[in-house]
């Protein structure tokens, strides 16, 4: 059963939609990221949760209470801030103590709590420095912790890591899915990085333009993208527009693309063939024996990224970006071929 | 490297000194005549004496118009504070797109002629018992005043983001009394207390709203002052210079607090020292 229900919610803002007709279930102690390009409306759904938006339609339901005109300091829902939004005029430890105060927590209780939720996010020794005496990654993990120890029935993250560097960032987003797999805390994560939620979420909400594109675990997403919309935000995707031709290919201006995925749509039908950089193998001779695609070319392109190497490959009138193992060698202007599974090749309308 | 901008040092020199003997001399004439026992035949006093402070502390209103003064001033800040510190916070947190109205509204008292304005309050209110009572110019000096603590309160909330603390704090359940007593206000609190000097010193110094709003009912220490200097100009000096010193104490008082109230802020640590922790 649902913990978390938003039914139907709109919002709008001087009429043009912020959100539209947004659905969604989340289980109780699941990390659920809202995925999706700055303006869809993921800041907004978060905002109507915490209680800082009123949907216009709609209703948010949480553990069966409908909550969506309960004020935001009694909905005993948590939230971190893109800005960490730490109080400048109190210590670390007033600050994780204001939200346990306003909660009326027994006097003597307060700061045992304050210290056990500082000493989650090891930040123990940090209790009575002023926020302007920590690390941007540090205020980040007090922001957390003060977060947590009121205990909230729902967590919400807005963005919380785009402000830091990208070490940082790294570090602090296993610290984020440690904490809520230990406490199993109902947790909302807003975000624009795709790696991020991909990484640490249990289910992306892929949202765009106001609406929800799709709904799934990271591997759906990526390996199943329902929209041209997934599949070209979430990791890189080739795409060959054309019509559907037969039960087994694409029929683009310069190819003929085969796929197996091709039979759900109706001869001639106007379609989008996705083959991600990864599903493609590169050759410096003509593979032999490959029941797939196989379309000739020039090394256009090349970008070392450590593990793996970023082909870029010109094939007449397109450029096919694939990725190769670093050890491979290739030089600007050589011909190599190009070739991919019909598996490997995803179509969308 | 040079800057080119600085321009020699003499001239430099030359026109901070200039600006510092324009703001002192007044002052320092001001002390000295209250001092002096003759000071019209020679460049500097012939003598000092202390009898025209003698005079001041024992003139009969002395002490009833310093009270009533200290009174008006601490009243004007008490109010001005209530009704402006929660307006711009409101203002800013709900009513955002009135913000260039209430800002177009805090000129309208620098418009105004202050004898215009007295004169207003005398004729609208003049029923009992607020007119020309103390009330009515409490009144009259928090609207007078009004556009210093406005300023003062509005660019400190504009300094900090308001709205995510606000919301902050309210996640954390707090409602709107905590989230201004407790998060609020001790952010903005040199911009309040920097707001409430500049009332201070305005309504302590102020002649014009007093004497003709309340006139004899209620007279202020610039009425004395202003009555003195057609008696004895030495008291009056002197009685400036006891006005001069008391609003400069309160105003080292004032920021005293200011000061203590804003923490000294460190270099921030790099995020490295704690990645791998």
């Amino acid at each position: 059963m649902a913990y978390l229900t938003l039914a139907d919610i709109s919002k709008n803002f001087n009429k043009n939609p912020a959100v539209e007709h947004f659905n969604l279930d989340v289980e109780k102690g699941k990390l659920v990221s809202f995925l999706g390009p700055s303006g869809c409306g993921k800041t907004t759904t978060l905002r109507m949760i915490a209680g800082f938006e009123t949907p216009d339609s709609g209703v948010i339901e949480l553990d069966g209470e409908d909550i969506s005109n309960i004020p935001p300091n009694k909905r005993n829902i948590g939230m971190v801030f893109q800005s960490y939004a730490l109080f400048p005029n109190m210590t670390v430890l007033d600050n994780i103590c204001f939200g346990l105060r306003m909660h009326k927590m027994l006097k003597n209780q307060i700061v045992p709590k304050a210290r056990e939720v500082l000493d989650l996010v090891r930040l123990s020794d940090t209790a009575n420095r002023y926020p302007n005496q920590l690390s941007g990654g540090q205020q980040q993990r007090i922001a957390l912790a003060r977060a947590l120890a009121i205990e909230p029935r729902v967590l919400l993250l807005d963005e919380p890591l785009s402000a830091l560097d990208a070490e940082v960032r790294v570090v602090l987003r296993g610290e984020i899915r440690r904490i809520q797999t230990n406490l199993k805390i109902t947790t909302i994560y807003v975000t624009h990085d795709q790696e991020e939620a991909l990484s640490i979420s249990d289910r992306v909400v892929v949202m765009n333009k106001a609406h929800i594109e799709q709904v799934g675990t990271p591997q759906e997403i990526y390996r199943e993208p329902k929209t041209k919309f997934v599949a070209t935000f979430i990791g890189t995707a080739n795409e060959f527009h054309g019509s559907v031709c037969g039960k087994d290919s694409v029929k683009s201006a310069e190819f003929l693309i085969k796929t197996n995925n091709a039979s759900l749509f109706a001869d001639g039908d106007e379609v989008f063939a996705l083959v991600r950089p990864e599903k493609i193998d590169v050759y410096s001779y003509k593979p032999e024996n490959i029941d797939g695609n196989v379309l000739e070319g020039l090394v256009d392109t090349i970008t070392f990224r450590g593990a793996e190497t970023r082909l870029g490959i010109d094939i007449g009138e397109k450029v096919i970006t694939a990725d190769v193992p670093g050890k491979d060698v290739f030089s600007y202007g050589q011909r190599v071929w190009v070739a991919f599974d019909s598996n490997a090749c995803q179509v969308l309308k | 490297m040079k800057t080119p901008t600085k321009g020699p040092v003499f001239l430099r020199f030359l026109i901070v000194s200039l600006f510092v003997f324009y703001m002192l001399l007044p002052i320092v004439a001001t002390y000295l005549f209250s001092l002096a026992t003759r000071w019209d035949r020679s460049i500097m006093p012939e003598g000092y004496t202390w009898e025209a402070y003698q005079t001041a502390f024992n003139l009969s209103y002395f002490r009833i118009t310093l009270k009533n003064s200290l009174i008006l001033s601490i009243a004007s800040c008490l109010v001005s504070f209530i009704i402006i510190v929660p307006t711009v916070y409101l203002t800013q947190i709900n009513f955002r797109k009135f913000r260039p109205l209430l800002d177009l509204l805090m000129i309208i008292p620098f418009a105004i002629p202050t004898v215009v304005l007295a004169l207003s309050y005398v004729r609208v209110y003049t029923f009992q018992p607020i007119t020309r009572s103390p009330f009515l110019l409490i009144m009259a000096t928090v609207v007078y005043t009004m556009p210093f603590m406005y300023r003062s309160v509005s660019n400190s909330v504009d300094a900090v983001d308001i709205s995510v603390l606000t919301e902050a704090s309210q996640s954390l359940g707090g409602d709107l009394w905590n989230t201004l007593t407790k998060v609020i206000m001790p952010n903005i609190y040199p911009g309040i207390l920097s707001g409430m000097l500049l009332v201070f010193a305005t309504v302590f110094a102020d002649f014009t709203l007093a004497k003709l709003i309340t006139g004899a009912h209620f007279k202020t220490f610039p009425m004395l002052l202003v009555e003195q200097t057609q008696i004895d100009g030495n008291v009056a000096a002197a009685l400036s210079v006891i006005s001069f010193t008391l609003a400069w104490g309160i105003s080292m008082v004032l920021l005293w607090f200011s000061s203590k109230a804003s923490k000294s802020k460190k270099a921030q640590p790099s995020d490295k020292a704690y990645i791998g922790k």
